[in-house]
């Protein structure tokens, strides 16, 4: 069995997880997952900014606070956090001067096959994970490795798994799915939080054992709880068909068995199927820019003040790119202020900076010559770029997944 | 009895890009069977009326059902206009939606 708990679910989880997850109890491996298709966004913007960024800064403050206390403990921490730059990331450890042996996976990058994209991204797999814990780094830092493969490959390497062991494989990925959100799997954002203790749930664990079944389970003493319905909800975050697919294999959601377990949840009867064969990329691009306001509409005439402050802009910026929400939120005769009103939500999404900035100012102009009580929850910024996501498929020979090991020697995966 | 849906059924809900998925479960066998009759897509569309193509998936093993609700969310949180990009809370929308659920299941 090897015990893999995960301290983070995205780039701005509880900062202090890594600390209480190496000392709240056993563990061999400590993952994190910093990535997101909206985090790759916020990074590309970084990365414009200074091409040394590009990476999870909050893991390197959690690796200079941790990373030591890590090694000690015989812990090998592997994280996603290298984002767009895991190389300047693995540098940057380094210079902590800790001494720890730091593997790194690359070949997610396809920006050189997306040249229009500001990120492009392929989702890796967990085989140069496996390759760098085999070579017996104590700290892995990938790029866009999917969110499970951070359990798969420590769990893969462990365990000798061949890449056809797709049942194996299956498992270890559901485990990872579990695991990838933190706190999400033991009581965090969960339907029924009523019947449990969830102020400050404690992070999640798996115990793999060799055929890729899994305990889920946490330190023992920590908030929340991992029963079959914090596990459920957590199973279903995010998926679509139940044959889930995976860059190392198709996981059979419709197969899992969960059952209750002492210290927690037990899941078993995974089967894998091989994977498909080509590599979904995320790409993110620079949609243009916009910004926005909310109209507060208070007491009578709600419809009709709405309308009116709507004739108004519309008239002096034109109605492109708008678009408007009347949240009815307003009760009659109601007792207090705030819910005597309604909330009328506009945003303008424009190719042209000049015009997402002259929103802010046709919208104040109005101040005082528009419906009675006008007033806004915030006043409008200049207007800020957005980003448009798409997902394509590459075939898998278009990718050169790499492990850097320790020693500097780089393997293709 | 007419009650909210997540009087007996959890939820929860998230973003792909442009789509979002609602995962809805139940906790006894005799719930799912009720809530697979119920929870068609047409009744689905019905509770959440902002839905346009939707698709369910169903995971007897977890006595759950999975939708995913295409385009909801345009080109992805970055770029989405709606309240809530990321579609963290459709899911207890749904669940706050009054159904007629047997009185032996409540």
């Amino acid at each position: 069995m090897i015990r893999i708990g995960n301290a983070s679910g995205f780039y701005g989880d509880r900062l202090g997880a890594v600390r209480e997850m190496l000392e709240g109890g056993e563990l061999d491996v400590l993952t994190g997952d910093y990535l997101a298709e909206l985090t790759m966004l916020i990074l590309g913007r970084d990365r414009v900014k200074d091409a040394g960024l590009g990476y999870a800064k909050t893991f390197l403050r959690q690796m200079e606070d941790c990373l030591g206390l890590a090694v000690e403990r015989g812990v090998t921490v592997v994280a996603n956090a290298g984002g767009l730059n895991p190389r300047g990331l693995a540098a940057a450890i380094d210079k902590l001067g800790v001494g720890a042996r730091i593997g790194v996976v690359t070949g997610d990058d396809l920006r050189a096959d997306f040249p229009e994209a500001l990120t492009a991204n392929a989702y890796l797999g967990a085989w140069g994970i496996a390759e760098c814990v085999r070579a017996g780094a104590d700290v892995v830092v990938t790029g866009r490795v999917t969110d499970a493969s951070l359990v798969v490959g420590p769990a893969a390497a462990h365990f000798g798994w061949a890449r056809e062991d797709w049942d194996a494989l299956a498992g270890a990925t559901v485990a990872g799915h579990v695991l990838e959100c933190g706190t999400q799997a033991t009581g965090g954002n969960y339907s029924f939080f009523t019947s449990l203790d969830v102020d400050r749930p404690g992070f999640p664990i798996a115990e793999v054992e060799a055929d890729g079944s899994s305990v889920i389970t946490k330190h023992e003493g920590t908030g929340g709880a991992v029963t079959i319905d914090t596990v459920t909800a957590q199973l279903l975050y995010e998926i679509g068909d139940p044959a889930y697919p995976g860059p190392d294999v198709v996981s059979h959601f419709d197969t899992i068995e969960l059952a209750e377990h002492a210290r927690g949840v037990r899941i078993s009867g995974v089967r894998g199927s091989p994977p498909p064969e080509t590599l979904k990329v995320c790409l993110n691009s620079l949609g243009g820019f916009r910004n926005g306001t909310t109209f507060v509409l208070s007491g009578l005439d709600v419809p009709e003040k709405a309308a009116l402050v709507r004739r108004q802009l519309e008239g002096a910026l034109g109605t492109e790119g708008l678009t408007w929400t009347l949240a009815r939120t307003d009760q009659p005769d109601a007792d207090t202020e705030e819910t005597a009103s309604a909330l009328l939500h506009v945003t303008i999404k424009t190719p042209d900076p000049k015009r997402a900035k002259a929103f802010s100012r046709t919208a104040i102009e109005l101040a005082l010559g528009s419906y009675p009580g006008f007033h806004v929850t915030a006043p409008p910024s200049d207007g800020t770029p957005f980003g448009v996501y798409r997902a394509a498929y590459v075939p898998r020979d278009r990718v050169a997944h790499q492990a850097t090991l320790p020693d500097g020697k780089v393997v293709a995966v | 009895m007419k009650v909210p849906l997540g009087t007996i059924a959890g939820a929860r809900s998230g973003d792909k890009g442009g789509d979002a998925n609602l995962g809805v479960w139940v906790r006894t066998d005799e719930a799912y069977a009720w809530l697979v009759g119920e929870l068609t897509v047409a009744r689905l569309k019905e509770l959440l009326p902002e839905a346009g193509e939707v698709v369910r998936y169903e995971l007897p093993n977890l006595r759950a059902l999975n939708f995913v609700l295409h385009g909801l969310l345009g080109d992805g949180v970055a770029s989405s206009t709606r309240f809530d990009p990321q579609a963290k809370a459709l899911g207890e929308w749904l669940r706050s939606r009054h159904v007629d659920i047997p009185e032996a299941l409540l």
